[in-house]
């Protein structure tokens, strides 16, 4: 097994008195997409928050292509190459796709010191990246605000992988979407996986995740509590883990 | 606001409907009046609208970018005092120009800083900002009017280049950059994302405070240019100085197409806006409507403008509903 991307050891994070996470060690290996599961407050936003520099951990380790690395913000994240689409896109409605992309990291040509926009070849580029992930959208000139929501999954994808993104986090990502659009952007997550990323997947739907996932972990009240090979695996035996009926959950919440 | 009209068009329909709104006035006008359809008064339209097209230039970048300043007529207020000051010390008129404008910028700073950096909401901070400036205004001139200037800085503002009036040429240099800045470079962009949500800006890695501060300076000098054409044409400063610009400008740009909620800017709207502002306000005046109407009808077409377009949004939105 080669080296993985991200290695977290042993990650706490509490809160006050409350201790949100409780020495979650994890590896998350390019290629690979990797769901988080678990009911509300199990620790999953926390953790993806930590992976994304949101938060610092109050103790452990994360470990990226084998060195060890602390995030003060989500800014070091991105710059370790990783990036986070949250539920509510940070999109820009009024803008086109291809500005979208580019947001903030445009390609620009400077005249005289004044930097002006490399429009043409922005487009361009954001027109190959969209064939590439087969997201049938055809214009990378339409306003983001007419786009449909498993579109705009799409641009934020798009987005991800323009900045090099080694490892895309995807909190809820078919959460409103209807049957069609989630069938898509599944697609595209399985492709970004194919193209060497490391994703991350957060959901509710069980068989979204039996879908696209590799490999699932089940968080539960802030304690990784399962890890499993989707072929070694039901959705049963992850529903009894979600909710704490499996036998092996009992086990270890007697222990504590 | 879903933003759904083709990007990139060069005239959209809106400002053609502005132009047709001009022709029409000027057509109604002209049969009403036999003093409205003269070339003299042509340039006295033109005239008046010098330093509303200026202000307005700033308010529609402020405007789309989700702010508003509604001091900036005692911005320029309080520029043309420092001018008409210096023009009485018989500084040299390039140099008061420079000091006006210089002002105009500081102030904008001022302004730029308490919103942003004070994380005060743009309307309610620049109230705050007109009172003072208002007082201001009052404390330096003493009760009296700073009036009787001497000539130089009208001279000077005499000038012509090859037959065009120096007005005219800061007017289309002004726009001009701007437009370029907004369609071609990234502060354009920046800017308009600001104005859809700031917050979503700065997750997409936006600097949205320098975008925010940058806005309100450039505002602020505008209106410190705006300054010098005042001083240049009336030679005085009264009290009341740039009492009415800030809503003549938010009238103007908004009747231009740009957006009050920020996110979309039209600045050739924004010359039409101010032009129809201005035909409107001349021909009430000359078919004998009392000045003191000429706010009513603003505040009526800012009003009627956005009620319109609230309605037209609502039944956008149904019908987007109807057809998904």
């Amino acid at each position: 097994m080669t080296e993985p991307f991200l290695l977290a050891k042993g990650i706490t994070k509490r809160f006050g008195a409350l201790t949100a996470l409780s020495n979650v060690d994890l590896e998350i290996r390019r290629g690979e997409v990797l769901a988080l599961l678990g009911d509300n407050g199990a620790g999953k936003s926390t953790f993806i928050k930590v992976l994304a520099g949101a938060h610092a951990p109050s103790d452990g380790q994360l470990l990226v292509e084998g060195h060890p690395v602390s995030f003060n913000s989500p800014k070091d994240a991105a710059a370790a190459g990783i990036a986070t689409i949250f539920q509510e896109l940070a999109l820009s409605e009024n803008l086109s796709i291809a500005e979208n992309v580019f947001l903030g990291r445009e390609m620009k040509r400077s005249v005289f010191g004044v930097p002006f926009l490399k429009r043409a070849e922005m487009k361009k580029r954001v027109g190959d990246l969209l064939v590439e992930l087969d997201a049938h959208i055809s214009d990378p000139s339409a306003a983001v605000g007419s786009l449909s929501g498993g579109q705009r999954q799409a641009v934020a994808i798009c987005r991800a992988l323009n900045l090099n993104a080694k490892m895309v986090i995807m909190d809820e990502p078919t959460a409103a979407l209807a049957v069609a659009e989630t069938r898509k952007v599944l697609e595209l997550t399985r492709r970004l996986a194919t193209r060497g990323c490391a994703v991350v997947l957060i959901s509710h739907n069980i068989s979204d995740v039996f879908e696209v996932a590799d490999r699932m972990v089940v968080f539960r009240r802030g304690r990784k509590v399962a890890e499993r090979l989707r072929d070694q695996t039901t959705p049963e035996e992850i529903v009894a883990f979600i909710t704490g009926a499996h036998a092996d959950v009992r086990a270890l919440e007697k222990t504590r | 606001m879903i933003n759904v009209l083709p990007r990139g068009a060069v005239v959209e329909k809106r400002e053609l409907l502005l132009l047709a709104a001009c022709v029409l006035a000027i057509a109604l006008f002209a049969i009403a009046s036999p003093f409205f359809a003269t070339a003299d008064n042509a340039v006295t339209i033109l005239r008046n609208s010098v330093e509303l097209l200026l202000i307005s230039l700033g308010m529609s970048l402020l405007l789309a970018m989700g702010g508003v300043d509604v001091s900036i007529g005692t911005v320029m207020g309080l520029a043309a005092f420092v001018i008409g000051r210096l023009l009485t010390a018989a500084v040299d008129p390039s140099l008061a120009a420079l000091a006006g404008i210089l002002a105009g910028t500081a102030l904008g700073m001022v302004t730029g800083a308490v919103v942003v950096f004070g994380r005060i909401p743009a309307i309610v901070a620049t109230l705050g900002l007109l009172g003072v400036y208002k007082a201001a205004i009052y404390l330096a001139l003493g009760g009296a009017w700073l009036s009787g200037l001497p000539p130089t800085l009208t001279e000077m503002l005499q000038v012509r280049i090859v037959g065009v009036p120096i007005a005219v040429i800061v007017i289309a240099l002004s726009y001009g950059v701007i437009w370029l800045a907004m369609r071609r470079t990234p502060f354009g962009l920046h800017l308009l994302a600001v104005g859809n949500s700031e917050e979503k800006a700065r997750l997409q890695g936006v600097n949205t405070k320098l975008i925010q501060f940058s806005t309100f300076v450039i505002s602020g000098t505008l209106a410190g240019v705006a300054a010098v054409f005042y001083i240049g044409t009336y030679r005085n400063v009264e009290m009341t100085i740039g009492s009415t610009l800030a809503l003549d400008a938010i009238a103007a740009v908004v009747l231009g197409g740009t957006s009050i909620l920020g996110g979309k800017c039209s600045l050739l709207g924004t010359v039409l806006g101010v032009l129809l502002l201005r035909i409107l306000q001349n021909g009430l005046l000359l078919v004998g409507v009392p000045s003191l109407w000429q706010a009513v009808v603003t505040g009526a077409l800012l009003i009627g403008v956005l009620s319109i377009e609230g309605l037209s949004g609502r039944l956008q939105l149904k019908f987007a509903g109807a057809t998904q």
